[in-house]
């Protein structure tokens, strides 16, 4: 039997992704981070809410719905919204204000919404309910397959789309040089509404699955954003697979280590992240150039030294080492937000482009010398 | 009589942080969409040290949990407080420099991974971080109780023995006298050689670097300024309130609400910004008492509205008047008739004589640069200024 902590790291992992993918779409098309992203993550949220309280069907029929959902609010925001602004010129911080603002106009229409689901049809834990009930599949939650397997598949459609479709290639050639796309008959305006379109239907999606493993509530999407975007940063935003891939980490990263903080990574783990820090640190230093990823990689491999040196001196000094081994307790629930946050942070300062930029091959040939 | 004190204490606080948000987004270019965590945090820490620290000098519940027993505490404080009124003035000043320190420095730290990136990663880093802190503020309970609201010492508690709405007025004129101390502060240093920098920056950044400028350095130190007074201003509207609770803090109220007044006053004019935060209260204050007539014929909580109708109006008027009502202006060091002389000093004695304005014309003039330089007194020999635009 896997460990609950396991499958919740998946299912989370899964929907990062996805989510991640959708955001980085909208930015690589429209170049404007969509801070109404979480909204749409919302839209879905109620949708399967709404399938399954009102009219008795299952949040898997909700997902469609969500999907859809999403497609068209997405849709209807870049055509009534952004391309209007941007055309009229904006500059890109006035159009993020204008995303923004659009997020809390999301606010009152969940509000309205869940009003009308409360005090009309008596669903009284509309505003804030727990998850969903799920279907069972081999002694495990349903969404446990669902979720990784809509990942997969996504990830292929958009992989063939993109190469094997005359519409893919012209999207990437859209996102890649637009006047120069329109010059060879490109719909550069369609291309980045379907864009779009894909992008909230990810997000809807993503919202419905999520109900079916958290408890969620009208400010559940919204509170997201910051985790989809440092997805979005870590895999590179101008990447979708670097989307999936850094949805994929900080998802199973903030479950894994916020559980991790808790209960203590034991001996072994502590010893396994001490030496992940100093070995890390070591590279930064040698190998980048910028000065402050060598302060990070000092701060890291100092960090990895102490912590060896503390436990095998036994712990003298209450600093960190100990709680690494034995965990810092309850407490430590509120810092699951941090952490991506942290990776964000982080990755702004050593790979601002995201991980999908580093050549590896150049790296490892500088190695090798 | 107290509408309109509540009226002007809104007027005066929201005037004061959005005042700080067009120093950091109107003059420096950075969005700051995690406004709310600095004014929370001065509110949290300088509410919160205040209480602690009056307990501890008054020797009030010193063997109890603060948090716990909050209100029994705060109530002697209160009761003390009457009688030794240097110590709440103390209190004041204290709890402002706690919070100017906070927020000091809760902006540089929010600010400090993001300075040589774009825009688009600072304001969602600040964003970040905003989130990250309101759950802190959420669940670390001995700092403001958790989701439990706490009670700070009021400092105008004397002036309530006085009669009804007599603390309050007191309590809005402190805020008032706040929200003109940041105004001219603010004024001071955007009409100064600093001023310009951090249009620079804002601007053009290739260009301020080859200039010699840090731009980083820059945008760090505006933003802890900024977030200072923000924090003072929270630390203020604690004090009128009387209490601090994580409820209050939300991303709508405290982010959402100043960057309207921002782009609805205009972006990088302090006038304006005077303006819009006045047609904020305004329009908001109005909604407040229209509210609940309309509730009757609508089936959802009637503060919903408020969501859109605020954020159909920040897109309204981004697409039809994104400057905002007040264009900023370029602005002159020195005033216009001292710039005048030094460009064309012809004065009688030289031969010429100044134009012979007419008085009409004079005053129009002098009106319509109202916001455009301060007033001056006329000087000797009034040479002519030349009519530059801009």
């Amino acid at each position: 039997m896997v460990p609950e902590y396991l499958i919740s790291a998946l299912v989370y992992a899964s929907l990062f992704a996805m989510m991640a993918m959708g955001l980085t779409l909208t930015y690589m098309t429209t170049k404007v981070p969509n801070f109404a992203y979480g909204s749409f993550v919302t839209l879905g949220i109620y949708s399967s809410y709404t399938m399954v309280k009102v009219y008795n069907s299952t949040p898997y029929v909700g997902s469609a719905l969500g999907f859809v959902v999403g497609a068209l609010v997405s849709a209807l925001m870049y055509i009534a919204i952004l391309r209007p602004l941007a055309r009229r010129g904006s500059s890109l911080v006035s159009l993020m204000i204008a995303t923004f603002g659009v997020d809390i106009g999301f606010i009152g229409v969940f509000g309205v919404y869940t009003d009308y689901l409360q005090y009309n049809l008596g669903h009284i834990d509309a505003p804030q309910f727990y998850a969903l009930p799920d279907f069972s599949l081999w002694g495990y939650s349903g969404v446990t397959f669902a979720a990784p397997i809509s990942v997969v598949v996504i990830v292929l459609a958009i992989y063939l789309l993109f190469t094997r479709t005359k519409f893919g290639v012209a999207m990437r050639a859209a996102v890649e040089n637009p006047p120069l796309a329109r010059v060879l008959g490109i719909n550069v305006d369609m291309v980045t509404t379907v864009s779009w379109m894909l992008a909230g239907g990810f997000a809807g999606y993503a919202g419905a699955l999520l109900t079916l493993q958290l408890p969620a509530g009208t400010a559940t999407g919204s509170n997201f954003i910051v985790e989809i975007f440092s997805s979005s940063v870590l895999g590179g935003l101008t990447s979708i697979f670097g989307a999936a891939v850094g949805g994929l980490i900080i998802g199973g990263s903030e479950i894994l280590v916020t559980l991790g903080l808790g209960l203590g990574f034991g001996t072994p783990g502590a010893v396994i992240i001490a030496a992940v820090f100093l070995l890390g640190g070591m590279l930064l230093i040698r190998s980048s150039a910028r000065m402050r990823a060598r302060v990070v990689g000092i701060v890291l491999a100092g960090f990895g030294v102490w912590i060896i040196a503390d436990m095998v001196a036994g712990f003298p000094v209450d600093f960190m080492s100990y709680e690494l081994v034995n965990g810092f307790g309850p407490n430590v629930t509120p810092f699951q937000q941090a952490i991506p946050l942290l990776i964000m942070v982080a990755t702004l300062m050593i790979i601002p482009q995201g991980i999908f930029s580093i050549n590896f091959r150049r790296l490892l040939r500088r190695e090798k010398k | 009589m107290s509408f309109s004190i509540d009226f002007i204490e809104f007027y005066a606080l929201y005037l004061a942080i959005s005042l700080s948000l067009n120093l950091e987004f109107g003059y420096t270019g950075i969005p700051n969409f995690g406004k709310v965590m600095f004014i929370a945090g001065g509110a949290a820490f300088g509410g919160a040290v205040a209480g602690r620290l009056a307990a501890n000098i008054l020797g009030v519940g010193t063997n109890l949990d603060f948090i716990t027993f909050n209100a029994r505490i705060i109530t002697q404080v209160n009761n003390d407080l009457v009688t030794d009124p240097t110590l709440a003035v103390e209190l004041v000043v204290i709890a402002l420099v706690v919070a100017a320190l906070v927020g000091g420095f809760l902006g540089f730290l929010a600010s400090y991974p993001a300075l040589r990136l774009r825009e688009d990663y600072l304001g969602l880093l600040l964003l970040g971080t905003a989130q990250f802190f309101d759950v802190v503020l959420r669940t670390y309970t001995p700092l403001i109780g958790g989701s439990q609201p706490i009670f700070v010492p009021d400092p105008y508690y004397y002036w309530s023995t006085l009669g009804p709405g007599v603390r309050d007025l007191i309590a809005m004129m402190v805020m008032v006298a706040f929200a003109i101390a940041v105004f001219i502060f603010i004024e001071k240093v955007v009409r100064s050689p600093l001023g310009r920098t951090l249009r620079a920056v804002r601007d053009n950044e290739d260009a301020s670097s080859s200039l010699g400028k840090d731009n980083a350095k820059m945008r760090r130190n505006v933003l802890i300024v900024a977030s200072a007074i923000a924090a003072m201003a929270g630390a203020l509207y604690s004090f009128y309130v009387g209490s601090v609770e994580y409820d209050t803090w939300t991303r709508f109220a405290w982010t959402f609400w100043p960057f309207l007044i921002v782009i609805m006053g205009g972006v990088g004019n302090n006038a304006g910004i005077a303006l819009g935060a006045f047609f904020f209260t305004l329009l908001f204050k109005g909604l407040e008492q229209v509210q609940p007539y309309l509730q009757p014929y609508i089936f959802f909580n009637v503060n919903w509205l408020q969501d859109f109708l605020l954020a159909g109006l920040l897109i309204v008027i981004l697409y039809v008047r994104p400057d905002g009502i007040m264009r900023e202006k370029s602005s002159h060091t020195l005033n216009k008739s001292i710039l005048g002389k030094i460009v064309n000093p012809k004065g009688v004695e030289n031969g010429g004589s100044g134009v012979n304005e007419g008085r009409i014309s004079r005053i129009f003039r002098s009106f319509s640069s109202l916001f455009h330089r301060k007033s001056s007194p006329a000087p000797e020999n009034q040479a002519e200024v030349p009519e530059k635009t801009g």
